[in-house]
């Protein structure tokens, strides 16, 4: 099947015979210069409608053959460069010659993976973000969301360094979906802060970044945004490359490595990837309490409970055909982490968290020779997550998810001119809890889901139009209303320990089954407007669903994470004889819905770049939680042998060191509420010299109730600057990032101060044999200043870690 | 900083450009019965705090079939009341407790019918703890259909029921095994055995094995009575499909009665006592002879406890008055008549719940309570106490009711339904002493103890 062609790369070669067997003639050929008239190696090439994929040879030059006559939508891409779109036609039997200049691009631009439209930073109507390659290795870090936090519009909600997950535009939780090649992780990361994301950075590809409402390519879980891990566990080819690291930061006892590989004899492609990390707890500048001193014994602040060890290992192979790829592969993730300040009263009994995961991918893409359907992507995941939450090496609580996913992309050839397909997605987990903090019930939730995604240029417009409906069924047989007794602080003593009574009465805990049915549906519609060369305007509108998750709706009990007594939407306080008592609420439950407008101005290529964004979004039935202010007992029980006298005589002994409330949860109800959340992203990217580059960034979001009030935990308004120095063998990177203070606070918040961090990083690259080996210092946090995250639940008790030095080799072969 | 002003512009513009509502959201919600759960007296026992606040302590409940009509009361025990009653759909009931003592069984052999209602107090284990439950007792949806559902056997979580088929329109015989976890989720595919004849059979579950009995065409069935079977097959379970692994290779002529035990499958023969032994995973067969003292008659029925060693043969003639009880011990393959033997017409035979005593209650109202001792290194059965439960004539019993009783598995308690009195007397068996009364507004005609058993200690 190889056939001899001139001037081709041998790559561009296999690629081009392995895609279609079809006796097509038409061929473009050309090359792809820089500025300079150089040809750049290694750029791609898209054939859009279809899964074609070339790169140039050493010398930028190219051959696509096998093309349908009529019009052919070319994409250009190449690594620190601006990406071009160009549109050809060609007759039958035309060999048609194309030079191709790329402008240089300060702002990074990397292709989103796998949508049925085109979407980059530069090039699409709705905001994205990716980093892949040397940025992303410089980012990572032991946590998603402190990962990606230096990338525009989005934050961290930072949990002591052992979780967090990415706050995108001020949205968390249930509203911004984690996940891993385009499905869900399918962890619990979006019930708790202090839950980890079961995805890894050090072994990825490249990280994805929707900001805004993604629901249409992800559904109902995407009203905020979506963050996608990718890497290349299922491999496209069998070409053999790798990547090694090993690190270490000594001042927070931390050591990791991670390899990924990928190779593959004949049609056989395989895929390898493992990590570890440990670190120990790490140290602060400050004390991490502001009440308290607590220094270890060489009179250094740290935060206790904060180590983690993390490892994985992942297996892939494919069978590559003739007009694609069909594999699989199985992953098994496990993170064990002290969860800081998880703990009551006084007793200071420290909270592990043991995290395992097993996942199974399928993906597949298939290149059809057909008038109607070009090409079929196939994804499907298996995931088993649990997730124990232990003291004293006993299980407290034990959190459990099985997901089942599958979604199928069918893109049909151009049709008028237009690409897209059409998305069928299919997915039912089961999440389960059991225990101490076991306060949502079992549910199962069914999604059905059926996507449009279409794109057109029209000569120097794009657009870009889809619609998603789903079908989205809630059930959980067994939702427990217990009656607690919620109080007030301000009851009178006397009374309040009269209801504390642990007589020999019986509690009635009332039980429902709950079974609802949501049917989110989704609109949007983008245009890209290059009106001059070199820059376009971008303007995005959407309209879209969110069903609430199970932890909104039926929640009931201690949640020792957030450090309240949650309680669903689905109730509601009823005060009768002057006693408060929760009961089903009568609103009814519906629908929280996004009304987003996104503008974006770009400036896409030359010395000089930017893209400035913004936004404002209404969401109507906002689900979230307020404090009621009252009070119920966490139910959580270390003092095993002296807790009857303990809730029965809070305070009748002196010499007891708990406090009347130190087994007590604030009770934070679930409700609605329409909010308005608007804000800005701003980048900007210079290319001072061959070898020098800045950019600048800032980000900021309000979030406020329509009624007046502010939504908590909002980032603060930001500054960030990077300066890098790059040439072959040296780079040196600083990055400033300003945090303002946060004076906007929701009640029962308390404001937070700005603060600045100061990171540096220096590396020194030497070929070895084969492999590029890559050298490098960095260190964080340079100037030890004490920074309070106001996006997370752990200001006060857990500020960001103090200056360390890290030290690592690196290898890609 | 970008003031809101131009923004709210837009927010206008987002309003008016994008429609109401397309989404929908439908919710239902149904209230069940709720959880009592009583509070902690504080006095667990601290080595196993681990299912520290997720036990309960409770007597447990009673199920009470009414003689007078189709109706059926739970007692909870804990205060002596009846807190529900439930209409029935049959009138000719027989009643006893799931496997795991969570439901009441009604099973009407003439109506083809086993209904279940749930008794409310349960148990799960969720690893890290025992965690029990404590609900308001409900009829169940949940049933099972089948022809002639008779004999319904019991052993360590699962429950198989025999239906006995009918010749006269040709069902053949079959088995079903349930769990309590079955039930609660109304499961309604169950491993089961298809006769191709109908059968007064029964089977003994065990584990994945199923121990049945088998009809064979009536020219070889040794039985007189060709309804009864006479031999045993081992069915073993593969995909919730019981198959038929190997047939005991000791015949059973006329079997009738079983029982099981830690070691042993008891089944009663017309000519002794077909024992069973399982060694791993397969099973050998012996037979212990009927004594002659037996003369014309035959065990017929079988009394086993997962902890004791002894069985109790009950030997009597069809329909007779009188009945003679049998100490059979597999281990020394003997078969002895006990010296103490009942008086008159017994109604009612039972273990404790830790199998130390044996009670049999007669039909005039005397309950006996028998230990087992050792003489010679042979287990002798005698009897330790005796209590008249009834202070009244016992002539003055309605037309065919008579005393029943159930054993409580969390204690030692027996309960005894009295039809006279119309009350039930709650029994502790260490001095066979009432400690209590429950009374009811009607005329008891069963009972069964219902709630959560005390594990067994595992040697």
């Amino acid at each position: 099947m190889y056939k001899a062609l001139p001037n081709v790369s041998p790559i561009a070669a296999i690629v081009s015979v392995l895609l279609s067997t079809s006796t097509l003639a038409q061929t473009i050929e050309g090359v792809v210069l820089n500025q300079k008239g150089e040809g750049i190696a290694g750029a791609h090439i898209e054939v859009e409608g279809t899964s074609s994929k070339i790169k140039t040879d050493r010398r930028g030059k190219f051959v696509i053959t096998d093309l349908q006559a009529g019009n052919t939508e070319l994409h250009f891409s190449a690594q620190g460069f601006a990406h071009q779109h160009r549109d050809l036609t060609l007759g039958a039997n035309e060999r048609k010659h194309v030079n191709i200049t790329l402008l240089r691009s300060p702002i990074e631009v990397v292709d989103v993976v796998a949508t049925p439209i085109h979407m980059s930073v530069m090039e699409s109507a709705a905001p994205v973000s990716v980093i892949s390659g040397d940025s992303l290795r410089r980012q990572q870090a032991a946590t998603l969301g402190d990962s990606l936090e230096k990338i525009a519009g989005v934050n961290t909600n930072f949990h002591a360094n052992v979780a967090s997950t990415p706050i995108i535009r001020g949205l968390s939780g249930p509203r911004v979906m984690i996940a891993q090649n385009g499905l869900d992780t399918s962890d619990v990361s979006r019930v708790g802060p202090d839950h980890a994301v079961a995805t890894e950075a050090s072994t990825a590809r490249q990280i994805e970044v929707l900001r805004g409402p993604a629901t249409l390519f992800y559904g109902s879980g995407a009203v905020g945004g979506v963050v996608n891990v990718v890497d290349e566990r299922v491999p496209t080819d069998n070409t053999t490359r790798g990547e090694w690291s090993l690190g270490t930061t000594p001042v927070n006892s931390r050591n990791q490595a991670s390899f990924n590989i990928t190779t593959g004899i004949s049609d056989i492609a395989l895929y390898a990837d493992g990590h570890w990390r440990e670190t120990g707890d790490y140290k602060v500048p400050v004390s991490p309490e502001a009440e308290h001193n607590e220094q270890n014994d060489n009179h250094q602040f740290i935060v206790k409970n904060s180590a983690e060890e993390a490892k994985g290992v992942t297996l892939g192979s494919s069978y590559l055909l003739e007009n694609g790829y069909v594999g699989a592969s199985i992953e098994l993730f496990n993170r064990q982490y002290g969860i800081p300040g998880h703990s009551h009263g006084n007793e200071g009994i420290p909270v592990f968290a043991d995290l395992e995961q097993s996942r199974i991918q399928v993906q597949g893409e298939f290149e059809l020779d057909n008038t109607w359907i070009s090409k079929v992507n196939l994804r499907g995941g298996m995931t088993h997550y649990e997730h124990a939450e232990l003291e004293n090496n006993e299980v407290g609580t034990l959190f459990e998810n099985d997901t089942h996913e599958l979604k199928v992309d069918l893109l049909h050839s151009p049709f008028l001119h237009w690409n897209g397909g059409v998305s069928v997605h299919l997915k039912h987990s089961e999440i389960a809890a059991q225990g101490e903090e076991a306060f949502t019930p079992p549910s199962e939730a069914k999604t059905l889901a059926l996507a449009l995604m279409e794109e057109k240029h029209f000569d120097k417009v794009l657009v870009q139009v889809g619609a998603r409906i789903e079908r989205v069924s809630l059930t959980a047989d067994n939702v427990l209303l217990p009656d607690i007794d919620a109080h007030d602080h301000n009851e009178s003593t006397s009374q309040n320990h009269d209801q504390h009574g642990h007589s020999d009465e019986n509690t009635i805990t009332r039980v429902f089954s709950v079974d609802q049915t949501f049917t989110p549906v989704t609109f949007s519609a983008g245009l890209v407007w290059d009106y001059l060369p070199g820059y376009n305007l971008g303007l995005s509108i959407s309209r879209s669903e969110r069903a609430p998750t199970a932890s909104e709706l039926l929640s009931f009990g201690p949640h020792i994470g957030t450090g309240s007594y949650e309680v669903g939407a689905m109730f509601a306080i009823h005060n009768d004889e002057e006693h408060a008592h929760f009961g089903l609420t009568d609103s009814v439950i519906n629908l929280e819905t996004a009304n987003n407008i996104d503008l974006t101005f770009r400036k896409t290529q030359g010395d000089f770049g930017f893209v400035l964004n913004a936004f404002y979004n209404r969401i109507d039935n906002y689900y979230y939680q307020s404090a009621t202010g009252l009070f119920a007992e966490s139910g959580h029980d270390h003092s095993h042998a002296h807790s009857a006298e303990l809730s029965a005589e809070p305070s009748a002994e002196p010499s007891s060191d708990h406090d009347s409330h130190s087994d007590e949860l604030p009770i934070y109800l679930f409700h609605t509420d329409d909010v308005i959340l608007h804000g800005f992203e701003a980048q900007f990217g210079w290319q001072v010299t061959d070898t020098i580059k800045a950019t600048l960034f800032s980000d900021f979001v309000r979030a406020r109730r329509q009624d007046g009030g502010n939504l908590p935990r909002t980032p603060p308004l930001r500054f960030g600057s990077q300066f890098s120095y790059e040439d072959t063998q040296l780079s040196a990177h600083i990055d400033v990032t300003r945090y303002q203070n946060q004076s906007r606070t929701a009640a029962e918040e308390s404001t937070t101060d700005g603060y600045t961090l100061v990171d540096a990083v220096i590396a020194y690259q030497l070929a070895i044999s084969d492999q590029d080996i890559s050298i490098y210092l960095k260190g964080e946090n340079l100037t030890d200043t004490e920074a309070r995250v106001h996006s997370s639940f752990l200001k006060d008790i857990a500020p960001r870690p103090g200056r360390r030095l890290s030290l690592g080799i690196r290898g890609y072969f | 900083m970008k003031h809101p002003f131009s923004l709210n512009l837009i927010a206008v513009t987002v309003g008016t450009l994008l429609l109401s509502g397309c989404g929908d959201a439908e919710t239902n919600i149904v209230e069940k019965a709720p959880i009592e759960t009583p509070q902690n007296d504080h006095n667990h026992d601290h080595h196993d705090h681990g299912d520290e606040g997720f036990t309960i302590e409770s007597l447990g409940r009673l199920a009470v079939l009414s003689g007078e009509s189709a109706e059926l009361s739970m007692v909870n025990l804990d205060n002596r009341a009846v807190i529900d009653s439930f209409s029935l759909m049959h009138e000719s009931n027989s009643l006893t407790a799931s496997a795991d003592y969570r439901f009441a069984v009604l099973t009407s052999r003439s109506q083809d019918y086993v209904g279940f209602i749930d008794g409310g107090l349960w148990r799960e284990d969720h690893v890290a703890h025992l965690h029990d439950y404590e609900q308001a007792p409900s009829m169940s949806p949940f049933e099972l259909a089948g022809s002639q559902p008779t004999h319904v056997v019991k052993h360590e979580g699962q429950m198989a029921i025999f239906y006995d088929g009918d010749a006269e329109s040709n069902t053949p015989a079959s088995v079903q095994v349930i769990t309590d976890t079955n039930i609660a989720n109304e499961v309604s595919v169950l491993p089961s055995i298809m006769y191709s004849i109908n059968m007064h059979g029964v089977a003994e579950p065990r584990g994945e094995y199923l121990l049945a009995t088998l009809r064979r065409d009536d020219a070889e069935n040794t039985s007189v009575n060709k309804i009864l079977p006479d031999q045993v097959g081992v069915f073993h379970q593969h995909n919730g499909e019981y198959e038929l692994e190997h047939t005991l290779d000791v015949t059973c002529p006329n079997l009738h009665g079983a029982a099981q035990n830690k070691t042993y499958v008891a089944f009663g023969c017309g000519d002794g006592v077909l024992i069973a032994h399982q060694h791993g995973n397969s099973f050998d067969a012996e037979k212990i002879a009927n004594i002659e003292s037996l003369g014309d008659l035959r065990i017929g029925n079988l009394y086993g406890h997962e902890h004791s060693t002894s069985f109790f043969g009950i030997a009597s003639a069809h329909g007779g008055s009188q009945s003679i009880l049998l100490h059979v011990a597999p281990q020394t393959k003997s078969m002895t008549q006990l010296e103490w033997q009942p008086t008159s017409r017994v109604v009612s035979y039972g273990f404790s719940y830790d199998g130390k005593y044996f009670l049999v209650l007669e039909s005039t109202g005397v309950l006996s309570m028998l230990a087992a001792h050792q003489h010679d290194n042979e287990v002798h059965w005698e009897v330790e106490r005796t209590l008249a439960v009834s202070e009244q004539d016992t002539s003055a019993m309605p037309e065919g009711m008579r005393f029943s009783m159930t054993v409580a598995q969390n204690g030692p308690y027996a309960y005894v339904a009295d039809p006279i009195a119309n009350h039930v007397l709650e029994i502790h068996l260490d001095d066979l002493e009432v400690e209590g009364h429950i009374e009811l507004s009607f005329s008891p005609s069963a009972l069964s103890w219902l709630g959560i058993a005390k594990p067994h200690q595992h040697d």
